[in-house]
């Protein structure tokens, strides 16, 4: 996870593809949840960057950490992704696009910061584009 | 096949509301209290004890610790399992089949208006990624899962609410619901508050106040105890991946748990052989999927059992007569609910919601974000 986040500055998701039955999971696992087998640096892949939108949710809400759902003035989109090579889903926010026109199976892509420092905040959200 | 037969002798719930206005540690005196009462034995007579609650939710560590008393559990074998009080119940039939006990109490509670539960259920996410970016809880993902349902089979958000229709009508008739709303119509639940579209209001469990107890007995003494027994005929217990890893367009572990269940108890078409369900519906698309995981219907087509009629109680295959989760939602306690409400049915106990001639009945609890783990029980009569 270390080195995911590390990475990130490079602008590079990694993601780790398991030798034996090759489910590729991001971000990188140090054992496969499907056999077992032991992951290590030698299976780290670099991803894309961009992938598909299985499926998403727009929020009306969101909850302050304090228990309280606030509600949002802007809707704000929740898009399920899979990354090209990857079969892990990861959750991240769309942005650049008007939510009523967002559609499962969209093609999206990364935006960055402009600034990157390896941290996850560097993948600012997901955009509809790539490819 | 179990090698001992195993009875539920006796149970209790509490009348869930969102906030109970009494301790934690009264509410569950009271129903381990009644739980014992139903069963007509004392606390002397009760060999095992398990609770269940969390500490998250709860709101303090090791959430069980003023409880044993409020159980009867003092100098007793004890346990607490974090997670629905269903697993608890599961965890007391496998001590009664062990042979080193004959009684079980199981107990479940949670008083989700100490804070928002689903403010807790976000803390359930991996903390190195999904819970720093900051976008996952129960409710969110439902909706993820709600719209890859929906997109995947062609189901309309009308059709979802037709389930929050049906049980928060069947609730009006059950005294210990929360949310009764006998008129409610699919129009009301399409304008009720948008949270995460398609996820509204009224398709989302209410949180709520509640404890449940259970009485679970073996053959030998159910007998001695009680002449209305309601014999545990089958169960399967199965858990999934993480919410990264889980193919959402349906619920995996629950089909598995179906089937073990089904297997153990000798049922080979649950549609024709089920007199009456209770399930954990979290949220009103999770019944329709849980039909599907259940094997009443073909993948994609719960739709229709909720759009004909089927699963009303006066359908082919009742579901959740008493109002399921979506009329009240005391987490830890639901799905013990969801025993108690299938062995009523079973007892013809359920004044006012009674299904006829029920033999056979079935009942699930779940746990963790978009049915993670799920506990299916076969109960059935004399």
């Amino acid at each position: 996870m270390e080195r995911f986040i590390k990475e990130l500055a490079k602008k590079r998701i990694l993601g780790s593809k398991c030798p034996n039955c090759g489910y590729t999971y991001v971000p990188p696992r140090s054992r496969c949840g499907k056999c077992y087998t032991k992951l290590g640096e030698e299976n780290l892949t670099e991803l894309s960057g961009k992938g598909d939108l299985v499926s998403y949710t727009v929020a009306h809400v969101e909850l302050d950490g304090h228990g309280n759902f606030l509600d949002l003035g802007e809707p704000k989109v929740i898009g399920a992704i899979k990354l090209e090579g990857a079969d892990s889903t990861i959750f991240m926010p769309i942005k650049e696009i008007d939510p009523k026109e967002v559609k499962e199976g969209m093609k999206v892509e990364v935006v960055w910061g402009e600034e990157t420092k390896g941290e996850l905040a560097d993948m600012k959200y997901f955009k509809p584009g790539g490819r | 096949m179990m090698n001992r037969r195993v009875a539920i002798v006796g149970y209790a719930q509490s009348r869930h509301q969102y906030d109970m206005q009494q301790t934690r540690e009264d509410m569950v005196f009271d129903v381990a209290k009644g739980a014992l009462k139903d069963a007509g034995i004392g606390r002397e007579d009760v060999d095992t004890v398990i609770t269940a609650s969390t500490d998250f939710l709860d709101g303090r560590t090791i959430s069980n610790v003023f409880l044993s008393m409020a159980v009867g559990a003092y100098l007793k074998d004890e346990s607490k399992v974090e997670e629905d009080g269903a697993f608890a119940a599961l965890y007391a039939l496998m001590r009664i089949l062990s042979g080193n006990h004959d009684i079980a109490l199981v107990e479940g509670h949670t008083q989700a208006s100490v804070f928002n539960p689903h403010q807790v259920s976000s803390f359930t996410f991996d903390p190195t990624f999904d819970r720093q970016i900051g976008l996952l809880n129960d409710v969110s993902t439902a909706a993820i899962q709600a719209r890859m349902y929906m997109n995947g089979y062609d189901v309309s958000e009308e059709q979802i609410a037709g389930v929050s229709v049906k049980n928060l009508a069947n609730a009006a008739n059950n005294p210990n619901a929360q949310r009764k709303m006998p008129d409610i119509t699919v129009e009301e639940v399409l304008s009720s508050k948008l949270y995460y579209d398609p996820i509204r209001e009224l398709t989302i469990s209410p949180s709520s106040d509640g404890a449940c107890a259970l009485v679970l007995a073996s053959e030998e003494k159910a007998k001695e105890i009680t002449d209305n027994p309601v014999w545990i005929e089958g169960v399967g217990s199965c858990q999934d991946s993480y919410i990264r890893d889980r193919d959402l367009l349906k619920i995996g572990s629950l089909q598995i748990a179906a089937e073990k269940a089904y297997k153990m108890a000798g049922i080979s078409d649950p549609f024709a052989e089920l007199d009456v369900l209770e399930i954990s519906e979290k949220f009103a698309h999770e019944e329709l999927m849980g039909y599907e995981a259940l094997s009443l219907c073909r993948e994609g087509r719960g739709k229709v059992l909720v759009e004909e009629g089927i699963t009303e109680k006066y359908g082919e295959v009742p579901v959740n007569p008493s109002g399921g989760a979506l009329a009240a939602d005391p987490i830890c306690a639901t799905g013990l609910i969801r025993i108690v409400e299938a062995a009523k049915q079973i007892r013809e106990e359920a004044d006012g919601y009674q299904i006829p001639d029920v033999y056979k009945a079935l009942a699930h609890g779940q746990f963790g974000a978009c049915a993670q783990k799920n506990v299916v029980f076969i109960l059935g009569g004399e």
